[in-house]
């Protein structure tokens, strides 16, 4: 490696650092809380049937119990009778066994992790608030912050191993409505901006930039299009403030509102997937909803981004070949090249991954391992960058005619989404 | 003006190709982590053995 190379990566040691740090920390605060609440469950079965039976079970014979159940359960699994592989029971231990049953009263501790959970206070929702707290208050060192921008797409290898999780029928079955999904409300969207920037008098380079970004995937289509449509640069910084504040301020609302709407998760997996326009703030979304939402979301997620070079297409027929025709002039567009440019390759992975599992490569435990616990600790480090490159500066810039647009566009896009999804319901979205 | 609108541009393409770029690392780290989960080096107990 060259000293160029290597001074160019040391900048980003530190943030890097910074951001596993937070995330270990979250994650073990997940834990914990997880562990408690398991615990708080089990503390209220066994108070309930000490209530039921008036006689505590020794631990000896309470342990035997559950032990004797799981392999009843595990034998109706085998012999088919039971359609869902029974889980291993949660066992208190001892000495806690028996603090329970001297003072027939939950341990504080458990039903503060209950609690904790119940707020959906995962280590989702520590690192974003966490971080934001952080960059917002005491301030991150400018040697950080290089590391915690290149912390965030450390989310994408946790996107590409959750598709070990799904086989191909799964993706068609959610696949095909969210692509029905994505081109309405994409087109809905670009119609939208198109009338309402046209109504407003605005300059054609805002009103593609802002109807990319706030109709496919937020940033990374807005950076796609802003050369085509030759947005000035003082309008794409607007654009680029009003989609990160709008996605911020779904990604800390939408999950309490999907609870208050009574959402299922894979109903909310699919509302985020259509109406939060950047990866990491969906993504982030719908695992603090729950892992049901995450697998509906991502599927929802993938076919939209996919949708990049599309847009792309459209936006460079629409300014530069449909102008110059109208100029009478001619310009060619390379329609393979800006595929093979614009393509997110990411994309690429989770279908391998979805097709290695369709030929059985991944057993039951591997599923676990990489969509489960190394897609955590991925997330985790890139949620902790996340939370960190949430500044209010940043979001203050969100402004000028964009700003009006994007809280019209936006709002339209999640309310009528919100409608679409609850009508279709639970089945439509299920992936499993 | 121009000048700003040159330099913009140049920025603009400058993100995508570090997307790109980005993209390929998430290829290699996911290779990296399916082969290690495949051989048997990480496994169902790697993760909770990183928890106190």
């Amino acid at each position: 490696m060259s000293a160029t190379a290597q001074n160019g990566f040391k900048k980003y040691i530190p943030g890097l650092i910074l951001c596993m740090i937070l995330g270990w920390s979250a994650l073990q605060w997940d834990y914990t809380m997880r562990g408690w609440q398991k615990d708080f469950k089990e503390c209220q079965k066994i108070l309930k049937g000490n209530a039921d039976h008036n006689s505590p079970l020794p631990f000896d014979k309470y342990k035997a119990k559950h032990a004797e159940k799981y392999k009843e359960q595990q034998l109706l699994y085998n012999q088919g009778t039971l359609k869902k592989e029974p889980k291993k029971p949660h066992i208190l231990k001892q000495d806690i066994y028996a603090s329970l049953i001297a003072a027939g009263e939950i341990p504080f501790k458990f039903k503060f992790g209950s609690k904790m959970l119940e707020f959906q206070l995962t280590y989702v929702a520590i690192l974003l608030l966490g971080g934001m707290l952080i960059r917002n208050t005491i301030g991150i060192p400018d040697s950080f912050k290089p590391g915690t921008v290149l912390a965030r797409p450390i989310i994408k290898p946790g996107i590409v191993l959750l598709g070990g999780y799904y086989v191909w029928s799964n993706v068609l079955k959610v696949g095909v409505p969210a692509l029905l999904l994505v081109v309405i409300f994409i087109f809905g969207t670009v119609v939208l901006v198109s009338i309402i920037g046209k109504k407003l008098k605005l300059d054609e380079g805002l009103i593609g930039v802002m109807a990319a970004g706030t109709g496919v995937c937020g940033v990374s289509a807005a950076v796609a299009v802003a050369p085509i449509v030759k947005s000035k640069p003082r309008d794409f910084f607007y654009a680029v403030g009003t989609i990160l504040l709008f996605g911020t301020l779904a990604l800390f609302t939408f999950p309490y509102i999907g609870k208050a709407l009574g959402m299922s998760e894979p109903v909310f997996g699919a509302w985020v997937g259509t109406s939060i326009l950047n990866t990491a703030q969906l993504v982030a979304a719908a695992s603090w909803y729950g892992h049901d939402s995450l697998l509906t979301a991502n599927i929802i997620n993938i076919v939209r981004v996919g949708f990049i070079p599309i847009v792309v297409l459209y936006c460079i027929w629409f300014y530069i070949v449909k102008k110059a025709a109208a100029e009478g002039r001619s310009e060619k567009m390379n329609t393979w090249q800006v595929i093979v440019d614009k393509f997110p390759l990411f994309i690429l992975g989770f279908f391998v991954m979805v097709t290695l599992n369709e030929f059985g490569v991944f057993t039951k435990e591997h599923q676990y391992i990489f969509g489960k616990q190394f897609l955590k600790l991925f997330f985790a480090i890139g949620f902790a960058g996340v939370g960190l490159n949430i500044a209010f500066d940043d979001l203050k810039k969100a402004g000028g005619k964009a700003f009006i647009i994007g809280l019209f566009a936006a709002t339209f896009k999640a309310v009528l989404s919100a409608i679409v999804v609850i009508l279709l319901g639970t089945d439509v979205f299920k992936v499993k | 003006m121009e000048e700003e609108t040159r330099e913009y541009e140049e920025k603009a393409k400058k993100v995508f190709s570090a997307e790109r770029k980005e993209d390929i690392w998430v290829l290699i780290i996911s290779a990296i982590t399916v082969i290690l989960g495949l051989t048997g080096i990480i496994t169902k107990k790697t993760f909770p053995s990183l928890f106190f």
